[in-house]
């Protein structure tokens, strides 16, 4: 079965941590992840310049190797993450902003692609708040 | 269509819980995790809501968010993150009370 998986909190916030565990539990039940999609506060677990405390488990860099040994399609909001400063190539230089923090394997892209995403699968899951 | 319902707010902050219980039809099942499982504290009104709610084999809670909490919840069935992934599947759809 596909699963598109929406993550609307930091990295910080237990609710990302469940997400990660579930998408990891989604892909070891041999189910397939059509689509990650990072809306509001989520957008953060995608900026590169994101630094946890060394007795904090590192989410952001977790969900960063996740995505990356998965090969998967990671989305991040792009009016999300413009208003909270994570950017890319592209759009740090658009808008003339002095640093770029949003590297590979990550994605800039629009509303339309949760949309698409909760279409394609089987299954929309959101993970948010506490 | 059955309703997985997934809540993650201590029951003790918002009228999340109230309001889920409120719209529950028959077949949808809730999935307690985070703080959302102090609802299960023993001798608690919340506690003693859901089972008035009386949700067999429809109440479901995180096993490690019950461990970290210390929270026994007899009530719910405890289940890990596979078989979270399970109800997901058995339920038609899953709304998250964000």
């Amino acid at each position: 079965m596909k699963f598109a998986i929406a993550v609307f909190s930091p990295a910080h916030a237990p609710s990302s941590r469940r997400a990660l565990r579930f998408a990891e539990a989604v892909l070891a039940g041999g189910h397939e992840i059509a689509r990650l999609f990072f809306y509001q506060d989520g957008v953060h677990s995608a900026s590169a310049n994101v630094v946890t405390p060394q007795d904090e488990q590192d989410i952001a860099a977790q969900w960063r190797a996740f995505i990356e040994i998965n090969r998967l399609d990671a989305v991040a909001c792009i009016a999300a993450a413009l208003r909270r400063g994570v950017l890319d190539e592209a759009e740090a230089s658009r808008y003339q902003r002095p640093a770029v923090n949003l590297p590979k394997p990550w994605e800039l892209s629009g509303l339309g692609q949760l949309h698409e995403a909760a279409q394609t699968a089987d299954r929309l899951v959101c993970f948010g708040g506490d | 269509m059955a309703t997985l319902h997934v809540l993650s707010h201590s029951p003790f902050g918002d009228e999340r819980l109230d309001s889920c219980l409120r719209l529950l039809g028959a077949d949808d099942g809730v999935l307690l995790c985070g703080d959302a499982v102090y609802a299960l504290r023993e001798g608690s009104d919340t506690q003693r809501q859901l089972q008035a709610a009386n949700l067999a084999q429809r109440l479901f809670a995180l096993d490690e968010d019950l461990q970290a909490r210390g929270i026994s919840g007899a009530l719910a069935k405890a289940v890990g993150y596979q078989a979270f992934v399970e109800l997901s599947l058995h339920y038609d759809k899953v709304n998250s009370w964000l």
